[in-house]
């Protein structure tokens, strides 16, 4: 099921929720690089803008979804209330399964629709932060310039308070977005550490939403013909299910999946001892 | 395990007693480098300084690790200041110039890494050996593991080691990516 084009799919529209997250997010990082006045600017106001426009990119995929998989959900569990598992020739089910084919290429075709949007829009936002990371921490810092901004430019080496998210999680995207929100909108004190951090994780991110994009359409025809075959038979694959399943859990969360998101650190720093050595 | 005569200092002394022995009419006494014997930290560095004064200074990074053996057994906050004060002794006395006391301090007490390190840009000079810069960090982090949690027991600082690394790879990942793009 690796390659299953509705795994793509899901992964898809992961992004696209995710995506929607960055409306505020856009705000907040410009509110907040003005308020800062920034050392190094990540997210000048291009790439704020080309954020914003993939998040309303994002959010229409992301109602078009709810709607389909509502009613994929409805249908799904008609089917099975109906006992139309494994019953074949019986009119009744016959009936549901193609409902619920209509529905599945519905969503199909909804994500067709928008994913050429969304690709540009995703290209966009990864094309304008790759200029700006290679910039500002490719070109202009050295390797210790980086390590001293991820810290924090602290010249007593204290740690910061505010919590910051680890880089590549195993979160949902969208879920590890709403948390970048958060942290920038609700940290005052923030900095460029965790603007870095932030940029890399959300390029990373985009690169890899940009693949998967590519690969769905590549796979899009394919599934709509698959999808069309099945519903000429009026059955219900165990493959289609199992797809709705995973754009279910990434767009509306998965309740066993723990955060992996890192607490603030202690901060016991008070009277530590700094040796003249230290660098 | 600190031992009152470190086999690895044996070793290095044999061609040493070889020569002496050879040499019947010469009266230099045979050196033996013993490692510090005490468990208090502080005796322990002074044991330390006065073998290295008495010509056992080559084996400084054995002395070293003996002495940070040591402060394991005895984790507290003042123990950086002992090792910062005895890295600046090593300094002082010229067994180690001041940029390689630096490296030894920050290796194991200080958040920042050593191995991350270099006065070009990151597009130029850490993103062609991105793997071997990361594996440096992961040994690293295993040093700072040992200086500032087990020898200092500044958990805090630790952690924001760790983290610090975890960052870097992942700011290093992107940034790298960008630069290739660039290319």
């Amino acid at each position: 099921m690796r390659n299953s084009p509705w795994r793509q799919y899901a992964a898809n529209a992961g992004g696209a929720l995710a995506l929607a997250a960055f409306l505020s997010l856009a705000t907040s990082l410009e509110a907040r690089a003005a308020a800062d006045g920034p050392t190094i600017r990540l997210f000048p106001t291009t790439v704020i803008e080309d954020i914003r426009q993939t998040g309303f990119v994002a959010q229409e995929m992301e109602t078009g979804l709810q709607d389909v998989i509502s009613r994929l959900d409805q249908q799904q569990e008609l089917f099975l209330q109906s006992k139309c598992d494994g019953a074949e020739n019986d009119p009744g089910c016959d009936q549901i399964a193609r409902q619920l084919g209509d529905t599945y290429m519905e969503m199909l075709t909804v994500m067709g629709d928008l994913l050429p949007d969304m690709e540009h829009a995703v290209n966009g936002t990864r094309a304008s932060l790759e200029k700006r990371l290679r910039t500002e921490i490719g070109n202009k810092m050295s390797p210790w310039t980086m390590q001293e901004t991820l810290l924090g430019n602290r010249p007593d080496g204290t740690a910061k308070v505010e919590p910051r998210l680890r880089g590549r999680s195993g979160l949902r995207l969208s879920e590890r977005f709403r948390q970048y929100h958060d942290l920038v909108a609700h940290n005052a004190g923030g900095s460029d550490d965790s603007l870095a951090v932030v940029a890399a994780d959300i390029y990373l991110d985009m690169s890899e939403a940009s693949d998967l994009i590519a690969r769905t359409q590549q796979e899009i025809s394919r599934a709509t013909l698959m999808g069309q075959l099945n519903q000429s038979f009026g059955l219900i694959t165990p493959e289609m299910q199992q797809v709705v399943s995973g754009v279910k859990s990434i767009l509306f969360g998965d309740p066993d999946a723990a955060a992996v998101v890192a607490g603030p650190p202690v901060d016991d720093d008070d009277g530590v001892y700094r040796s003249p050595l230290e660098m | 395990m600190i031992t009152k005569l470190r086999f690895s200092a044996l070793l290095k002394l044999l061609p040493v007693a070889a020569v002496l022995t050879l040499g019947a009419c010469t009266s230099t006494p045979d050196l033996v480098c013993n490692g510090p014997s005490s468990n208090n930290i502080e005796v322990a560095i002074g044991q330390a300084k006065t073998a290295m004064r008495e010509g056992c200074a080559t084996y400084f990074d054995d002395y070293f690790a003996d002495l940070m053996h040591i402060a394991e057994g005895d984790p507290k906050p003042e123990n950086k200041r002992a090792f910062s004060d005895f890295l600046m002794w090593a300094s002082d006395e010229g067994i180690l110039n001041k940029r390689q006391a630096q490296t030894w301090y920050n290796r194991y007490f200080a958040v920042k890494f050593v191995s991350l390190m270099g006065d070009y840009n990151n597009c130029s000079s850490t993103c062609p050996r991105r793997d071997d810069v990361m594996a440096r960090m992961e040994i690293e982090l295993k040093h700072k593991e040992q200086g500032l949690m087990r020898v200092s027991g500044d958990k805090s600082g630790y952690y924001r080691a760790d983290r610090l690394l975890q960052e870097a790879e992942l700011v290093l990942a992107a940034t790298c990516s960008a630069c290739e793009q660039g290319t």
